[in-house]
């Protein structure tokens, strides 16, 4: 029993030598230090040395100066809060060099400001409190205390290190000049109860990217075609209707060539084909179908939509009655409606037709916000049987309620 | 040799209370099966269908009307766990993925690292507490954004539970159903297991347009109810019109019933809203109590939705309101300090004293959105002239705007029925 404790004694002891300190932070380089000109390290020290303003006696909100245990200094604050509806905003701030202007743009990347936090019990990784930077025009830009910015993942009943990167301030978002910096401020929101000291500007590396936007597909020039790849449809479910079910686009696009070209491949890009079957009277819940305009990212066509229509092919032996909804993202007016009428067809031989919808032709088209389009529906309004494929945006320049007369298609 | 016994007794009684500790506080094993074409949600091997409620607090009368579990949006309190346990109720227990209404930056690589941090962190925290029956990662992220790589944040999320938490499936929360969100889901979070649905009006084709969206997973209707503010027809001067709850009585029975019920192929059971009470448009358009604690008849429908009977005891049902003669339906205005009528039709069932109490408060107007917390406005005294059986003659506010009378019909255990009438002094 000795020898076995012995044993996991010397064990563990050869572990701790394997024990290496880690750094959520970035190592300092003094010999490079970037922050070394800026003259206003110091935020809150204690109250002799620094200003806070938002101290008086309110009814939701306590800001006391506390000597017990401090970080730094004489003393420390020890604010607590609970954010009611007679207490909209709950503030305090510090001067921040007695108001002088702070010049942050030249440390902005290589700089954070660093505070330290305990609460009187528990622990937390977040608390609800937002900080911002003021400029002398009244512009500010806000943070929060970020989980990776806590040292130890969390705030307990010690002293316990916050990084606030200056670049996660939105200052760009929000215009702040951060050329000329005013004061620091608190914003406390809901409730809660914390210890704060030891305010200041430190060095510090901010090793996080910001992402393109990428969610949006912009359209600039016709054609190009929609409904391309079946995932990117809906209402076509054989294992619950057979009224709608994908054919071979290369076989639907060879009906429309001649026959002396004989069979052709129709290129990736091209959409999908549909085969419809309606010939159910009873009330047809699987009676729509849709897809995206592109792959249902965000579609802008917001410089082409004035002379813009929706292009396909039907196979049909009598014109089927339809009804087709274009889709935006965001917005007051989301869809737009259009029932097709016989002008949107053209014949191109015996039971083949060509159909065109011009944007302009649908209800309140001025209202649809077209640098967000999602996608597009149809809804087949009566029994009928007809293969339907070859979607696209077309330009058209013509009269958008006869659209079968234009004859730049 | 006594002290050696003493220590082994000792030793030995400790060792029984961190055994039985860890007995009873193990995590539940949930997982899905699905045969043929139907899915199931298995607790500890046995079938498991979810009667619950979006709830906080009222476990006791939850568990009595017959539920089985409560969800919660977030893990900020610990204790509705602990509580839920209490009351043998399991919890599907929120992530709360910050959504891009509040500011989150999807593109801002620092703020998405640090969230997925911190709720990796509560994961691990949460994932062995025995009430927890489902992780809701993110709730109604969807809403209003338009940086797709949120649907990122809830595969790391949903990923890493696989990884730690083989007990527990997943699900995310979406408002509304659509085909653009299934294939975000479908395509960026194939470690999410179910999808959960918040829909109002739109649960009417839920299970229907589960279906053609392709979603070929289970789903939970997380959040349903009746019909929401933002569904409501508006008076003229945009005043949302909310029904009375008589009318949401019915409403609520025929969708659990005929909406829920019935698709016992893909849905693992729901989650009313809301065991308790917010001010969303109104004091009383979502919460199934009142301000004050006191039960409205929303309480009774869900105890027969979940029991099959109603309950001994049942509120009375104000199934209309009038003012003036006028229905709540209609825009009613009236003039600056006149007199003016408000009737109820109401049902007593099998109470014997039934109080009306009225109250009058200025209209308000939020444009928060997806149950962002809103304000309630104070209360302004009303000027009675006359009340009798079902009727009010009061006395029209002096100030010229919008104002909203409600009435509130009770009975001696104090379970209510609510009704409210917009109105414009002009």
């Amino acid at each position: 029993m000795r020898i076995l404790f012995k044993i996991t004694l010397v064990l563990f002891c050869i572990s701790c030598n394997h024990m290496v300190d880690q750094s959520l932070y970035e190592p300092s380089n003094l010999g490079d230090n970037p922050i070394s000109n800026f003259s206003f390290k110091n935020i809150f020290v204690d109250s002799q040395s620094s200003g806070v303003w938002g101290t008086k006696e309110h009814p939701c909100k306590q800001v006391m100066f506390s000597s017990k245990k401090n970080s730094i200094g004489k003393d420390h604050l020890y604010i607590k809060w609970n954010q009611t509806a007679e207490c909209n905003y709950l503030g305090m701030g510090f001067p921040w060099g007695n108001y002088k202007s702070k010049n942050l743009a030249p440390i902005l990347k290589d700089a954070a400001i660093e505070l330290k936090i305990k609460v009187d019990s528990g622990s937390y990784t977040k608390i609800p409190v937002f900080f911002a930077l003021v400029d002398y025009s009244g512009k500010q830009c806000m943070t929060k205390i970020n989980y990776l910015g806590i040292e130890g993942g969390q705030i307990d009943t010690n002293w316990t290190k916050v990084i606030l990167p200056l670049q996660t301030f939105n200052y760009a978002k929000k215009g702040v000049n951060m050329g000329n910096i005013k004061e620091l401020k608190i914003e406390f929101q809901k409730k809660g109860a914390i210890h704060l000291d030891d305010i200041k500007v430190v060095q510090h590396k901010h090793n996080y990217r910001k992402y393109v936007e990428s969610s949006t597909k912009t359209y600039t020039k016709h054609p190009f075609s929609i409904g391309v790849g079946k995932e990117h449809w809906w209402g076509i479910n054989p294992e619950y209707s057979n009224n709608f079910s994908f054919i071979s686009k290369d076989e639907f696009s060879s009906n429309f060539i001649s026959k002396t070209k004989g069979h052709t491949k129709t290129s990736p890009e091209t959409s999908e084909a549909l085969a419809v079957t309606i010939n159910s009277h009873k009330k047809q819940i699987w009676n729509n179908f849709g897809f995206a305009i592109h792959n249902w990212k965000r579609v802008d066509v917001s410089s082409i939509y004035r002379t813009s229509a929706v292009q396909f092919k039907i196979k049909a032996d009598s014109i089927p009655k339809l009804s087709s909804t274009i889709r935006c993202y965001s917005g007051k007016t989301r869809a737009i409606n259009k029932i097709l009428s016989e002008s949107n067809y053209s014949k191109i031989k015996e039971g083949h037709y060509n159909v065109c919808i011009p944007f302009k032709s649908f209800v309140n088209f001025k209202k649809m916000n077209w640098n967000t389009l999602k996608e597009i529906r149809f809804k087949i309004l009566e029994n009928s049987n007809f293969e339907i494929g070859d979607f696209k945006i077309i330009e058209f320049r013509g009269n958008p309620e006869k659209p079968n007369q234009w004859r730049g298609i | 040799m006594a002290r050696n016994i003493n220590t082994y007794t000792f030793l030995f009684v400790l060792l029984g209370i961190m055994l039985s500790s860890s007995i009873f506080s193990q995590p539940c094993k949930v997982e899905i099966v699905k045969n043929n074409q139907e899915y199931t949600l298995l607790k500890d091997g046995k079938p498991y269908y979810i009667k619950g409620a979006g709830a906080k607090s009222q476990f006791n009368l939850l568990a009595n009307s017959g539920a089985n579990s409560i969800r919660v949006w977030s893990t900020n309190n610990e204790s509705y766990l602990d509580s839920a346990q209490k009351y043998n109720l399991t919890v599907a227990l929120g992530l709360y993925v910050r959504p891009e209404r509040s500011g989150m930056d999807y593109n801002d690589e620092y703020a998405v690292k640090g969230q997925i941090e911190q709720l990796k962190k509560e994961i691990l925290k949460f994932k062995d507490h025995p009430a927890l029956l489902v992780w809701g990662i993110g709730n109604e992220v969807d809403l209003r954004y338009s940086n797709f790589k949120v649907w990122e944040t809830i595969e790391e999320l949903a990923k890493f539970i696989k990884k730690v938490d083989p007990n527990h499936p997943s699900m995310t929360v979406i408002a509304g159903l659509d085909p653009s969100k299934v294939y975000m889901i479908k395509k960026h979070c194939p470690s999410i297991d179910i999808l959960g649905l918040n829909v109002y009006g739109s649960i009417e084709r839920a299970s229907v347009n589960v279906r053609k969206f392709n979603w070929d997973k289970p789903y939970i209707v997380s959040e349903w109810g009746v019909n929401g503010p933002f569904e409501a027809k508006k008076t003229a001067w945009n005043a949302k019109i909310e029904p009375p709850n008589g009318f949401k009585a019915n409403q609520r029975q025929r969708r659990y019933k005929q909406l829920i019920e019935k698709d016992t192929e893909r849905c693992l059971g729901s989650y009313c809203f809301l065991w308790g009470q917010k001010q969303e448009s109104t004091a009383t358009w979502h919460g199934m109590f009142l301000s004050n604690g006191n039960p409205t008849e929303a309480v009774d429908v869900m105890h027969y939705c979940w029991k099959g009977e109603w309950p001994k005891n049942r509120a009375p049902s104000i199934k209309n309101i009038f003012l003036n003669d006028s229905s709540w339906r209609k825009s009613n205005t009236v003039l600056p300090n006149k007199t003016a009528e408000l009737k109820l039709d109401y049902v007593t069932y099998n109470n014997n004293q039934i109080d009306i109490e009225y109250h009058l408060y200025p209209e308000t107007f939020s444009k928060k959105i997806g149950g962002d917390k809103q304000q309630s406005p104070d209360e302004i005294p009303l000027k009675i002239i006359k009340k009798e059986k079902g009727k009010l003659t009061f006395l029209t506010p002096q100030k010229k705007g919008a104002y909203r009378i409600f009435a509130i019909v009770k009975n001696e255990k104090s379970q209510c029925s609510v009704a409210n009438i917009p109105f414009l002094v002009k």
